[in-house]
């Protein structure tokens, strides 16, 4: 019998991150945590339900520098406000703006954190009802106070302004 | 993302998570996740692989359809990998010498600068 090797695990990102900023002579960046969990059993079954798709890729901003695929983190390209888009048409998105792994994959194809075409299939089929007529774009500042108080309520007013049943969030 | 899940959650819309920091999300605390054991950046499947991302969709649909209670985290079976050492070289400082680590210094400097000035623009 072999084991797998010792490394082999889920890649511990808060424990390598602070390690690294403080390397760096940073302080310590404290992750969102919560004893309390909410939990909504599903009410519509999916193949009635109405899909909200929720990513944190960017629109490209022409004019804010390389966005494109395996570009270097591009802070500029950040955007701070909830946005919106149809589902109905192939959005132009990047994800220069966050740390994805620059090193072992290159964010050419959007359909690796932006699962849109997929969940289109996933109507045809009928597998999901609807996607909502619209995605959502949320921000990713490191504020949890905006997220909790601006961003989150927003992106729950939208969701509901279209109707969804449920949502995919899909963090970039 | 986590934050956002929590409170569609908490006013009356089930949600599910994809995503690849596994970690983090648990450490939040989110309804239903679907993880997946890639590079950050491929939470809805591999890159150009269709199957692959439809393989990895559907899973996320039966969490959101199937799980039982709160914190409910499955693991995508896919492998990004035959072998795991990409594993290691997230934020590896082995192989910093102390100039690099200046010039990441400078360089994370530049960028709290400019998201600084972002965030005051009217």
């Amino acid at each position: 019998m072999t084991f797998a090797p010792e490394h082999d695990v889920p890649i511990p990102y808060m424990q390598r991150t602070r390690d690294y900023y403080l390397a760096l002579g940073y302080g310590a960046y404290r992750w969102a945590h919560f004893d309390d969990v909410p939990f909504t059993p599903l009410g519509t079954p999916l193949a009635r339900a109405r899909v909200a798709l929720i990513t944190t890729a960017a629109p490209y901003q022409p004019g804010l520098g390389d966005q494109g695929p395996g570009a270097p983190y591009n802070a500029a390209a950040k955007f701070y406000k909830v946005y919106s888009d149809a589902t109905g048409a192939v959005p132009d998105l990047r994800i220069s703006h966050v740390g994805y792994d620059r090193k072992h994959t290159t964010a050419e194809d959007p359909n690796t954190w932006f699962p849109l075409a997929r969940l289109q299939e996933a109507v045809k089929a009928g597998r999901i009802g609807a996607l909502t007529p619209r995605f959502h774009g949320a921000p990713t500042n490191r504020s949890h106070r905006v997220t909790m108080e601006t961003d989150a309520p927003e992106l729950l007013r939208r969701c509901r302004e279209d109707g969804a049943d449920v949502a995919v969030l899909v963090p970039s | 993302m986590s934050l956002a899940a929590r409170h569609l959650e908490t006013n009356g819309i089930p949600t599910v998570i994809m995503g690849c920091a596994k970690d983090i999300v648990e450490h939040c605390g989110v309804p239903r996740f679907l993880f997946s054991d890639f590079p950050l950046g491929n939470a809805a499947g591999r890159p150009f692989d269709a199957e692959s991302q439809a393989a990895t969709l559907e899973l996320a649909l039966r969490v959101l359809e199937s799980a039982p209670a709160a914190r409910t985290t499955v693991q995508s079976p896919q492998r990004w990998r035959d072998e795991a050492s990409w594993k290691l070289d997230f934020a590896d400082l082995s192989k910093l010498t102390a100039e690099d680590i200046a010039e990441r210094r400078k360089e994370f400097d530049v960028v709290k600068a400019v998201i600084k000035t972002k965030q005051t623009d009217p």
